[in-house]
């Protein structure tokens, strides 16, 4: 874990990397989504990804939650699993949100949409200024309501070392909405992610 | 070396579908596998909107779809899962299932032409039929494994566990809304002589005959279940005593005027039946209500077998239905 | 003469992307600060001819920063960099005398734009 630490000048390259992203997407989802979107500054920190469950359990205790999940996978080795965790109060207001029909799609459909949303636009915002561009694979939805989050938030960091923990708050001007976000990155993606901080470093 | 002469054979090779549509929704490509499945060439529907080609197509949702892709540059997906199919394409498999259309998973990505700086959206169509197809299967077993989870195996009414839980869940609905509750336990008489008399399958016989017999004398919310080798239980919900020895003598009835044929054989039984009412200001707990239904199939026993009995609180009297 | 420029962000990264961004005939002597308060320390006690501005900092943000300086009539220029483009903290920034509004991530073509319309170099 130590030896996996980043350094100060590679977290504040990171750090700063990740609120440029935010803005980004920020921007692009306002336009997309016609609503003001305001992403919150996020604390990023690198974690044992046994550490998650319980975290995170503990945040949704008293709430429905629902969780999707989506792979990303880059050049130079970068790859991890993006997790968008909701409370499901919010749920109603991602099809106002979407602009989708009442009966367009189900409650899954539309939280499997908004996350891919939510997640690429983000990523790829990262992407574009590390010089990278990143694949998806389909989002996927881990639990909805009823499932018990943090069982599957164990059985899904379980397959990770490490986590990236982004934790974005996405929250809306005119729809009371927000989330989480956490990025799980393996071991090896964290190393190669520390060579292309380096690189960026070295540019300046 | 140049490999660009690759990808024409492969597009036109791939199992799976591709469409490419630019920043209007009109075609621009489709390769093979689209044209064989939808029946239809590239160049008759080359610069058409897609909408009108396939009219299908849950046009409102994957308009905002597409949209996305192209104002937030990202790919959009659709699972199978979610929606089983976007495109309406047959699909080529011998197997039965409940649909005849393929299911598919479908990703839709960003393209851009570098040189003229136009926006197209590549749709890729996979084919995720066999997924689906197992899916189904292993929905239709789950199913299948809860229900034999609450069967009892040989009468097929619910099994004691389940239908214990049914009990209080019951019992505590009733509590709740201050609705009345019934609980009737009966017991085959003289089941251990049946036995030697026809065997086990003939005790067995007798058992699922009886089970059928009473399940269609009940209504569908009322609960039968199998308590014992030859004892049952019927919870019965918004019912209250006198309703419940009303269905109980009815039951005791068509028993003992139902003549079973095993093996050439007719076999007369009867039943001693308990009946207790739920008394929701004493909050009983179910295993105290199961007690009193127990004590009055005791009572109807002890008075000479078929014949109901109620349960009540002030001295254990007991109630005849039948001489 | 160079010109006395105050760049202020909370990253390390961030305040040498907006150095490197510059153009090459941009004559100036580079200053830096971490916080609104360090900045405000620099722009209290140096000639400042131009600052290159972030929001979202510990201690005292930018627009605490933009405050300042209005407060106590500093003379200099301030252009802000930020990831954050909200339209009402754009509006606020302008209302507060900034010159200019750019988007993070800087780039060469974005400030040159921005020096250039200013008669900066």
């Amino acid at each position: 874990m130590t030896n996996l630490g980043f350094t100060v000048e590679q977290k504040d390259c990171l750090q700063e990397i990740i609120n440029v992203a935010m803005g980004l997407a920020s921007d692009k989802l306002a336009r997309f989504l016609n609503t003001f979107v305001h992403l919150q500054v996020p604390s990023i920190a690198l974690v044992g990804a046994n550490h998650i469950p319980a975290e995170f359990s503990g945040r949704y205790a008293d709430t429905e939650a629902a969780l999707v999940s989506q792979g990303f996978f880059g050049d130079e080795g970068v790859r991890g699993e993006a997790i968008v965790l909701y409370k499901m109060d919010n749920a109603h207001r991602i099809a106002e949100l979407l602009g989708y029909e009442p009966g367009d799609s189900s409650e899954i459909e539309m939280l499997t949409d908004i996350s891919s949303v939510l997640t690429t636009t983000f990523l790829n915002g990262l992407a574009q200024q590390i010089e990278n561009s990143l694949s998806y694979s389909a989002p996927r939805i881990l639990s909805s309501r009823h499932g018990n989050l943090s069982d599957v938030l164990q059985s899904t960091s379980f397959h990770w070392e490490h986590a990236l923990k982004v934790d974005i708050s996405y929250q809306l001007v005119d729809h009371s909405f927000n989330c989480d976000m956490i990025l799980l990155i393996p071991d090896v993606a964290v190393s190669r992610i520390k060579v292309i901080l380096d690189r960026i470093l070295e540019e300046f | 070396m140049d490999h660009s002469w690759l990808s024409h054979p492969i597009l036109a090779r791939l199992n799976s579908g591709v469409i490419v549509i630019d920043d209007e929704y009109r075609i621009v490509f489709l390769n093979h596998f689209i044209e064989r499945h939808a029946s239809m060439a590239l160049a008759e529907v080359a610069q058409q909107s897609l909408f009108e080609v396939f009219p299908d197509l849950p046009e409102a949702w994957l308009k905002r779809k597409l949209m996305s892709v192209l104002d937030l540059q990202s790919p959009a997906f659709s699972s199978w899962e979610q929606r089983q199919y976007i495109f309406k394409l047959p699909h080529l498999r011998p197997i039965t299932s409940s649909s005849q259309y393929m299911a598919q998973n479908c990703t839709m990505l960003p393209l851009l032409d570098e040189s003229t700086q136009q926006n197209f959206i590549c749709i890729l169509v996979e084919d995720a039929t066999d997924a689906f197809v197992y899916q189904q299967h292993l929905s239709k077993t789950l199913i299948e494994l809860e229900k034999a989870n609450r069967q009892d195996g040989l009468t097929k009414v619910l099994n004691r566990r389940y239908w214990e839980e049914q009990l209080k869940q019951e019992i505590h609905r009733a509590q709740r809304y201050q609705h009345p509750l019934s609980l009737i336990l009966f017991d085959l008489d003289k089941f251990k002589d049946l036995n030697d008399k026809y065997g086990h399958l003939g005790g067995d016989f007798v058992l699922i005959e009886l089970s059928s017999l009473i399940g269609s004398l009940l209504r569908d919310s009322d609960l039968l279940g199998r308590y014992g080798g030859e004892e049952f239980g019927i919870v019965l919900p918004d019912t209250n005593g006198q309703g419940a020895m009303d269905v109980a003598e009815r039951i005791r009835k068509a028993i003992a005027d139902h003549p079973m044929l095993f093996n050439q054989q007719t076999i007369r039984v009867t039943l001693s039946i308990g009946v207790a009412e739920l008394d929701p200001h004493h909050h009983l707990l179910h295993d105290d209500l199961i007690r009193e239904a127990d004590m009055a199939l005791y009572n109807a026993k002890r008075n000479g077998r078929n014949r109901v009995c109620q349960f009540e609180t002030k001295a254990v009297s007991r109630k005849l239905a039948q001489s | 003469m160079a010109l006395p420029v105050l760049i202020c962000d909370d990253s390390i990264l961030a305040r040498k992307q907006v150095r490197k961004s510059l153009p090459e005939t941009f004559d100036a002597e580079f200053k830096t600060a971490g916080n609104g308060i360090e900045a405000l320390q620099v722009l209290r006690t140096q000639e400042i001819g131009l600052v290159f501005l972030d929001l979202t900092m510990p201690e005292l943000d930018g627009i605490g920063v933009l405050e300042a300086i209005k407060a106590e009539s500093i003379d200099c220029f301030v252009i802000v960099i930020s990831a954050d483009i909200q339209p009402e903290m754009q509006r606020r920034v302008m209302e507060l005398g900034a010159l200019a509004f750019i988007q993070k991530p800087v780039s060469e073509e974005k400030i040159a734009g921005v020096l250039k319309q200013y008669g900066l170099v």
